[in-house]
């Protein structure tokens, strides 16, 4: 993989590269939760180890991670851009279409499929995973616009084979039904108990976590849940 | 057995897989050399489709096929469609519950070029990837002849077509009616709802030769399979459904839809897997909905509350492509004692999407309109509405006949409105006030018929120690999964961590759908025959010759804890099976309903009590809580019986104050998305305190347990409306409870 | 969703210099309207200029006691701004009053200006919608118009702007600094936003070409108190049925300074002088937040599913005012 800087043209070099972008540097100050930072992504050339090729869950149909091409030193494909991604501790570099969404990446192209689609357009949270620490609808991101940036998803929330103290407090309370919004509904809870702004009272968690939609209604446990995990997190 | 694990709150033995992301649902696989299949939709809801352009998206990147009506297999081979393969033919499911073949929607996709519902598939865009299948669907272009629609039950005169195998009567309503000193005569609605299971309708077809695999969100993988082996032409065995993991389905998914016969054939055309996931706004159109619905109440009861006469007629939307039945009145025969009852349903054809089962399909409807009218004859008899119910209570069914196997409405009543305060409710409306808020107490009757069907099992004791067990049923996120293997640790004594159980494939035996309450009454008897069946295969092998219990009689063995024992000496079944070669042994059963169903009528009975607050200065409605005690026999496991009736009440919630699939005048979908269809939220959730009696009911089955699903969805809207009348004195006979309603 | 082509731009000169006064390109910030929107298929940019480089993510205090905003802080930064939840509590309130944790922490303040409607005939592309589609009809003036405006229409569109934070705005008092191939220059808030008449596709006071770099705040109103409520059907995670935002600022009983926008009920965030002259002066009496209410509501129009929100917006008013003035 060529090395991430080289690829970016310097700081005047605007309106070049209509293809790939203009990527600039910038000095703008840090924001609490600026999850957009595409700079500041430093070499990642270590990432390229055929370690990371095939990690994250793979499913049993044996889907490979689609990022083969980056890993071999091609060129990105014609209309697509090369960007690398840090998903739950692992570095993935894939070549992306401006029109590929942060969650049907993370689902297709690295077989992250623990992340869901409920809705694709932000009005459920079922695709919510952290970005540079943030909450946000994956559906409604570019994959494009993350390049660099730090990636949690429910695969990466527990940690050597543990269960996150949010994880344990879900299965404890039964806090899901179909499971299909769980990942979601966690993802936000792990966020917001991460979150000063946010008391701790039950009506704040309710309203806080309100953009997490679950149809089985296991809102009660989801609750429950969460106010026993803050206890742990 | 040295502990009862049966009647135990059981974390989900699926939990970590759930919880870590490694549940498999459908659109979770992705198969070597998968090809994207993305719908087209008409855009409108009643004409003919005139002319399709598909050469733009044909030429779109990626593209791989379009799969239209000009390449559709087709049900009859015609001589102006001269693009029908002839090795391309298909055919109708039978579509009967009996043959365990139902569909949603027995139409073929494209079998004609009339257009009956919006959102009906014109076309399939197969291509290389997700991104490249969305884009070039948008480049498919149609041109239709337009035609008037109907664009609901609301908005046409149509009286509809009689459904005749659902009419009841007893007695002579209409005569006692008339002479009756108190009546009541009202007519009550239900806006069109749509499931929204958060797991959107996915399939994954392909082909090997002649043998069809489809991964599917199904809650009848054995349904589904012997559709598609009758579409197909096709024997059942070589058609496979899985369904690991369902991202629920409250019935959107018991029957297949055309998605899954346009993806199966996408596949077979391109020679590849075809995965197809319906958007959001396709779900509304094409999986099923709870239809629009209206019911007409009659009643009348003499001063004191003893009821003389209901009659309960009702009309339900269904779609132009297929006869669909909401049994609305079916509960009301058997809800109250009552000599003179009659129950009519009538379907009316609309240009919507056929409709389905939903939560409680037509007793949740029924239970609006009688529960809200037993509360407004309380309110005209001047009596408490509690009382009113206590008064008719029926003491066995009165249309079958027969014994109730276990009623135990009155301790849910006792219990209910003990834990709710009942008795401080002062009647008077707008009498409870706390701060700008109106507080409102108003309560309902829960019902659901207790169902059971066939199922069989297989279980199989393996020399690694693991218990595994099989049943072609699934779990739709009920819980089925734990209480199967509650099952087999109970009867086995092995701990829940060595057993596996396995679901949702077709392959295995034939379970039943997940659907109507029924799948923990008719699957747990066949995984208890099945393990007591290994259990007897394996004391065969124990005492065969140079086996550890050579000589004994079987039925002198005990199997406890994992362990054979003969009262000396105890052999655990591991050492037992690592002494054969195939170091397993497997037992199988089947399970049905037998003569019980003659003796007894099987039903769960239950209470909602709900307070809400009503804020009169700005409009503002919510439930602040609801107290429920529901009796459903024995709960096979207390933590995930509860939390379902729990997520039932805020179904009902949302049935009884937010939820309407709204068509507007031209017949087209106006809220076909999460944001504009609304459904509880957290920030809704009231103090929610569900009990659960304890009255096994062992006429039902052996482990006494009548099934939770549906029941805690019934009588919610009522009792939410009945309390807002509490507060407010507006009766709101529609659903759901608008502001418009409401607003002074 | 349809492709599109995609570049990044680091300073603002650049991104209206990538953009080209190109009506094919579009800006893209957090994108949590746009991409929705580019997913339906209602908006189809050839290409989007990624501004997230921008140097906009700061927030100002100005010397003359106004606060300058940069147009790519997040509605969560800026609605747990310490400065803002002190002196601009309204603003703050109607923030967390909109959409969810997830898209606030994307969705930043110019895309908040910029949010487009959320009337179901303009976000679908097979309905007619005169902002969509000039001159292909109004879906929603014959059809379901529940969520649709009272205030500001006209027999070409009815849409609702849905955003919170304007509305917040709207009472505050702002100015827009957008700046593009002519340089800089400043728009009132009031005047940014353009009521349909017979050209709704025409949203806002935004030249091709141009972006927004910040919002800047008035100086709070000396001894104001503010509030925003905001009613819908369920309890959060809904766009307003109808919202007030109030500021109101006494002497003694009396009214000395008093600004009211509404919002879930208008073409545009919705100022209403009205009833603010109708508040002034007057002695803080629920009397007079009733005559505020019916001089605000008094030109409204019922269209058939939404008339219920003109009372139910006079409540909010009523409400917002009592809240405050408490």
């Amino acid at each position: 993989m060529a090395d991430k800087d080289d690829k970016r043209p310097d700081h005047d070099d605007q309106g070049k590269g209509r293809a790939r972008g203009v990527e600039i540097h910038d000095a703008r100050a840090p924001s609490r939760r600026n999850f957009l930072k595409s700079v500041g992504a430093t070499s990642l050339a270590a990432a390229t180890a055929p370690a990371w090729a095939r990690v994250g869950y793979v499913n049993h149909d044996e889907q490979e991670p689609q990022d083969k091409r980056a890993d071999e030193g091609e060129a990105p494909a014609k209309g697509t851009q090369r960007i690398t991604l840090n998903v739950n501790g692992q570095a993935h570099t894939l070549d992306v279409t401006p029109n590929m969404v942060l969650l049907d990446v993370l689902r297709h192209q690295l077989a992250l499929t623990g992340t869901k689609k409920g809705c694709d357009i932000g009005q459920c949270g079922a695709c919510t995973v952290h970005v540079n620490g943030v909450s946000i609808n994956s559906c409604l991101s570019l994959a494009v616009m993350h390049d660099g940036d730090e990636v949690t998803t429910v695969e990466g929330l527990g940690q050597n084979g543990k269960l996150h103290p949010i994880q344990q407090a879900f299965l404890d309370h039964d806090a899901y039904q179909c499971g299909y919004c769980t990942p979601g509904q966690m993802m936000s809870a792990v966020a917001i108990l991460n979150d000063a702004e946010v008391a701790s009272d039950d009506a704040a968690v309710r309203e806080a976590m309100s953009g997490n939609i679950c149809r089985c209604g296991a809102y009660k446990n989801i609750l429950s849940a969460i106010q026993t995990a803050r206890k742990n997190v | 057995m040295t502990e009862t694990i049966i009647g135990h709150r059981t974390t989900r033995v699926d939990g970590e897989l759930k919880l870590t992301g490694k549940a498999d649902y459908t659109s979770d696989h992705n198969l070597p050399n998968q090809a994207y299949g993305y719908p087209v939709p008409s855009t409108i809801a009643c004409g003919k489709l005139l002319e399709l352009d598909i050469d733009e998206a044909r030429q779109a990147p990626g593209v791989i096929e379009i799969v239209h009506r000009g390449n559709f297999p087709q049900l009859q081979p015609s001589d102006n469609n001269p693009a029908c393969g002839t090795a391309a033919r298909l055919y109708r499911s039978p579509s009967t519950m009996a043959e365990q073949n139902k569909v949603g929607e027995v139409r073929l996709p494209f079998e004609d070029d009339g257009i009956h519902y919006e959102g009906q598939y014109i076309a399939l865009v197969v291509a290389d990837t997700f991104e490249h299948a969305r884009a070039a669907a948008r480049l498919v272009k149609a041109r239709y002849e337009v035609h008037e629609a109907v664009p609901g039950l609301f908005s046409t005169d149509d009286e509809g077509e009689e459904a005749g195998d659902e009419a009841v009567s007893r007695g002579d309503p209409a005569g006692a009616y008339e002479t009756a000193p108190v009546k009541l005569d009202q007519t009550y609605t239900i806006a069109m709802e749509t499931h929204m299971a958060m797991e959107m309708h996915a399939s994954i077809a392909t082909w090997e030769d002649d043998r069809l695999t489809i991964y599917e969100s199904t809650q009848g993988v054995v349904f589904q399979r012997n559709a598609l082996a009758q579409i197909f032409g096709i024997p059942p065995e070589k058609v496979t459904v899985i369904a690991h993991y369902i991202g629920s389905g409250f019935g959107s998914k018991l029957f297949m839809w055309p998605h899954a016969v346009m993806t199966a054939v996408a596949s077979r055309m391109v020679g590849r897997p075809v995965k197809t996931v319906l958007s959001r706004q396709q779900n509304f159109c094409n999986a099923g909905n709870r239809p629009a619905s209206r019911q007409h109440v009659r009643m009348a009861a003499d001063r004191d509350g003893k009821l003389l006469s209901i009659r309960h007629d009702s009309q339900n939307e269904t779609s132009f492509i297929d006869s669909y039945t909401e049994s609305i009145g079916s509960g009301t025969p058997r809800a109250y004692a009552c000599d003179n009852v009659s129950v009519s349903q009538r379907r009316v054809q609309v240009n919507h999407g056929t409709p389905t089962s939903m939560r409680a399909p037509g007793e949740v409807s029924g239970s609006v309109a009688l529960e809200i009218a037993m509360d407004e004859l309380a309110i005209e008899l001047g009596m408490d509405p509690l009382e009113l119910r206590r008064k008719n209570f029926a003491e066995r069914d009165p249309t079958a006949d027969l014994p109730w196997s276990g009623n135990h409405l009155r301790e849910c009543w006792d219990d209910a409105s003990r834990r709710f305060g009942w008795e401080k409710r002062n009647p008077e409306i707008g009498s409870m006030r706390d701060g700008h808020e109106i507080i409102g107490w108003g309560m309902a009757d829960a019902t659901w018929e207790a169902m059971r069907s066939h199922c069989k099992a297989r279980v199989e004791l393996r020399a690694d120690g693991k218990v595994q067990v099989a049943c072609g049923t699934q779990d739709i996120g009920t819980g089925t999964y734990t209480i199967v293997a509650q099952t087999a640790a109970e009867l086995t004594g092995v701990p829940l961590s060595r057993i596996e159980v396995k679901l949702g494939d077709s392959m295995l035996p034939a379970g039943p759908l997940s659907g109507g309450s029924m799948a923990t009454a008719t699957v747990l008897p066949a995984v208890a025959g099945a393990t007591r069946d290994v259990i007897e295969q394996l004391k065969q092998i124990a005492i065969a010759d140079g086996a550890p219990f050579a000589g004994k009689e079987a039925d002198s063995l005990e199997f406890k804890n994992g362990e054979l024992s003969d009262g000396s000496r105890s052999v655990s079944f591991v050492d037992i099976l690592n002494a054969v070669p195939r170091g397993m042994v497997e037992g199988e059963a089947s399970a049905a309903p037998g003569d019980e169903q003659d003796k007894f009528s099987f039903r769960s009975f239950g209470a909602h009590f709900v307070e809400i607050r009503w804020d009169p200065g700005i409009s503002r409605l919510r439930v602040s809580r609801v107290v429920s005690t529901i009796d459903i026999g024995r709960a096979i496991n207390p933590l995930t019986a509860k939390n379902q009736v729990e997520g039932a009440i805020v179904m009902g919630m949302g049935m009884g104050m937010f939820e309407e699939t709204e068509y507007d005048p031209a017949g087209n979908i106006y809220n076909n998305n999460y944001a504009d269809y609304v459904v509880p939220v957290h920030a809704d959730i009231p103090d929610i305190e569900v009990e659960l009696l304890d009255n096994p009911d062992y006429n039902f089955n052996e482990f006494g347990a009548r099934g939770v699903g549906e029941i805690g969805i019934t009588g919610m809207a009522a009792a939410i409306s009945n309390a807002v009348y509490h507060a407010t004195g507006k009766r709101i006979r529609d659903m759901p409870i608008k502001i418009a309603d409401l607003i002074d | 969703m349809r492709n599109f082509a995609y570049q990044r731009a680091g300073n603002v000169t650049q991104a209206y210099t990538l953009h080209g006064n190109d009506n094919s390109a579009d800006f893209i910030a957090g994108g949590t309207n746009l991409i929705d929107m580019v997913k339906l298929d209602i908006m189809r940019p050839e290409r989007l200029v990624d501004v997230n480089l921008l140097p906009l993510t700061e927030i100002e205090e100005l010397d003359d006691g106004r606060l300058k905003i940069g147009a790519l802080v997040t509605n969560t930064d800026l609605a747990y701004d310490e400065r803002v939840t002190t002196r601009y509590p309204v603003l703050s309130e109607a923030l967390l009053a909109g959409a969810s944790t997830q898209l606030r922490n994307v969705a930043t303040t110019a895309g908040n200006v910029m949010q487009r409607t959320r009337c179901p005939y303009f976000r679908n592309p097979s309905r007619p919608c005169n902002k969509r589609e000039p001159g292909s009809g109004c879906g929603a003036l014959d059809g379901i118009n529940r969520n649709h405006a009272v205030l500001g229409g006209s027999d070409k569109c009815i849409a609702v702007h849905p955003s919170d934070m304007c509305v917040g705005m709207q009472a505050l008092g702002a100015t827009i600094t957008v700046e593009g191939p002519d340089g800089p220059r400043e728009i009132p808030f009031e005047e940014y936003h353009l009521l349909p008449g017979d050209t709704p596709e025409r949203e806002h006071d935004l030249r091709d070409g141009e972006l927004i770099t910040h919002v800047t705040l008035d100086a709070p109103i000396e001894g104001a108190k503010s509030h925003y409520l905001k009613l819908r059907d369920r309890m959060s995670f809904e766009f307003a049925l109808a919202s007030c935002a109030a500021v109101v600022a006494l002497d003694g009983d009396t009214i000395r300074e008093a600004r009211i926008a509404l919002g879930g009920i208008a073409t545009k965030p919705w100022r209403s002088h009205e009833a603010e002259a109708a508040l002034k002066g007057k002695p803080a009496t629920e009397a007079t937040f009733q005559q505020a209410a019916e001089a605000a509501l008094a030109g409204a129009v019922p269209h058939r599913d939404a008339a219920f929100k003109i009372p139910l917006a006079k409540q909010a008013i009523v409400r917002a005012l009592s809240t405050v003035t408490r």
